[in-house]
């Protein structure tokens, strides 16, 4: 025992690289991956939008400055905004019954969340495609019970892509959401009621402002993951109402425009980056996750 | 009283509506397309006129089909070896190194995960076209390996941030070379956050579409990538017997992600 302590005490210091500081060595494969395959890309994409056809902010010039461009531009927040909204309207009182329901029923509404969650993603989009077309079970349904003499048109548009949208970030809202609620307190709502305030009243002085940093912030990742989203718009929007992720890859598979292409993905970056600083001064790097 | 469930009268049943509404909207999509992946309807009739197997048949029966899904399958395998891996070198860097700027380099991993996918997408395309790793198992690898990596880095950093060096130090004491320590004393001790990095890696492997479709060549295509591009063409049903098997494959997934977290509880 003692002589295992001596050793111990006795073993020579952590040796130090001259180079390196201590302890990053085990970083270096993820350090020479990510350069390589993750800065060295996205930087020189980020070149070519100043570089190509001809030096300059020409790409750029044009992006802002044709109606074309930024109608995209404008539908993109539109629906990244319509589809937070949603999300957050319809996500509050599911998280909100969550947190106070007997646990073996929120187990169920877990387990059906989680699966949905993970399900793939195409199979989803497929399933609203189906779901949504003229001959679809939602319009079918509609008819029968009366609701519309006509199928209506649900898919293509506005109304196919927020609902298929909504459907993949919903678990984004409700998942925080959930754990903001839990942790309030129930005995401050205990006192609003002993001091005579309504069940409004307490909904809209109490718990909408405790629940509201989980609002923020599940709302802000749900807008920052819509403004990127490719596959759902493509599949479920029309040629009508284009989102930004769909623009960039139209520049580059269908028209080989490299300049244009990567003006468009770097104004994406800067949008994100830019919601994601302010997520993180709000609310730390907690809250960071999804995509 | 808001947050009691028996104290909050007729709101309760307000609650328990919108929440039965919204657990339907999010189940129902899969279980129709599982009932219409038996219905003899090629356009998606429901109720099916009658039922069959036919369109499994077909997915069966069609190379393409198991072609791409043994290749999603070796791909999803080699990026989570390599994103395991990779993550755990990284973590012990993250946890255990005694340098300055731990935090940036932590933020700096997991910045994949934020980059709108595209962008990432098309950045690699180019960069892949000079390389010529587009269409190749590589660039595949490699694409998926950038954006996997976040999630194990994250895994396996909170399962070392809660484990006690003192024991691997203990091993050490007792005659253990700090190797050996590291494989027989802390590796297991964190399995379970090895096991979510794994799970991870390989979903997100497995289920990745965006990047896919810029790395696919008509030779080499992942299972999304299929689904995709049969997809753009017609709501053909056989897409239904897919998702099924997808779905089927996912559920597999969360039973054994439960066995084993409860394994790793007991």
């Amino acid at each position: 025992m003692t002589q295992a302590s001596n050793t111990a005490m006795l073993a020579p210091p952590p040796r130090r690289r001259g180079w390196l500081p201590a302890g990053l060595g085990p970083a270096t494969p993820a350090l020479v991956l990510l350069t390589l395959f993750f800065v060295v890309p996205v930087v020189s994409l980020l070149l070519r939008s100043v570089l190509e056809p001809s030096p300059g902010l020409g790409n750029y010039a044009e992006l802002l400055g044709s109606s074309t461009y930024l109608r995209v531009f404008l539908n993109t927040f539109l629906v990244s905004g319509l589809v937070t909204t949603v999300s957050l309207l319809i996500g509050f009182p599911v998280a909100w019954t969550l947190a106070i329901m007997p646990g073996r029923w929120a187990r169920i509404v877990f387990a059906i969340l989680l699966l949905s969650m993970w399900t793939n993603l195409l199979a989803r989009t497929y399933a609203w495609m189906v779901l949504l077309q003229r001959t679809g079970i939602v319009n079918k349904t509609l008819i029968n019970l009366g609701l519309i003499d006509q199928p209506l048109t649900l898919v293509n548009n506005l109304v196919g892509v927020t609902i298929g949208m909504v459907y993949i970030m919903l678990p984004f809202v409700i998942l925080p959401l959930y754990g903001v609620i839990r942790r309030i307190d129930p005995s401050i709502l205990q006192a609003a009621a002993l001091c005579g305030a309504t069940k409004g009243q307490a909904l809209r002085r109490i718990l909408l402002p405790l629940a509201a940093p989980g609002m923020a912030a599940g709302g802000l990742m749900v807008f920052v993951m819509s403004l990127g989203y490719f596959v759902t718009p493509a599949l479920l929007g029309g040629t009508n109402n284009m989102m930004l992720a769909e623009l960039i890859a139209q520049f580059v598979q269908s028209l080989v425009n490299w300049g244009m292409g990567s003006a468009a993905a770097f104004v994406l970056l800067v949008a994100t980056l830019a919601l994601y600083a302010v997520q993180l001064r709000l609310f730390g790097t907690s809250q960071m996750g999804g995509r | 009283m808001l947050l009691s469930f028996e104290r909050l009268g007729w709101w309760k049943w307000v609650l328990v509506a919108i929440t039965g509404l919204v657990t339907a909207f999010l189940l129902l999509p899969i279980l129709f397309i599982a009932a219409l992946s038996f219905g003899s309807s090629q356009w998606l009739i429901f109720p099916p006129p009658s039922w069959t197997l036919k369109w499994y048949r077909e997915f069966f029966a069609d190379p393409r089909w198991l072609e791409s899904a043994w290749t999603s399958l070796q791909i999803a395998a080699l990026v989570t070896l390599f994103s395991v891996g990779i993550g755990l070198c990284a973590s012990f860097a993250l946890v255990r190194g005694k340098f300055r700027g731990r935090e940036t380099l932590k933020a700096f991993f997991l910045t994949p995960m934020i980059l709108p996918v595209v962008v990432l997408a098309v950045a690699l395309y180019a960069f892949f076209l000079r390389l010529g790793l587009n269409g190749t198992v590589t660039g595949f690898v490699l694409a998926h390996l950038v954006v996997a990596l976040p999630f194990s880095v994250l895994a396996i950093t909170n399962a070392l941030e809660g484990f006690d060096k003192s024991i691997e130090d203990a091993a050490v004491l007792c005659g253990a070379s700090p190797l050996e320590a590291k494989f027989r004393v802390t590796l297991p001790a964190i399995g379970h956050g090895l096991f979510s990095a794994a799970i991870f890696s390989f979903l997100t492997s497995w289920d990745e579409v965006v990047l896919a479709i810029f790395m696919a060549s008509p030779t080499l295509q992942t299972l999304p990538v299929r689904i995709w591009t049969t997809l753009r063409q017609d709501l053909t049903p056989v897409i239904a017997s897919a998702s099924t098997l997808l779905v089927l494959l996912t559920i597999l997934l969360m039973l054994l992600v439960a066995l084993v977290r409860k394994g790793f509880k007991s």
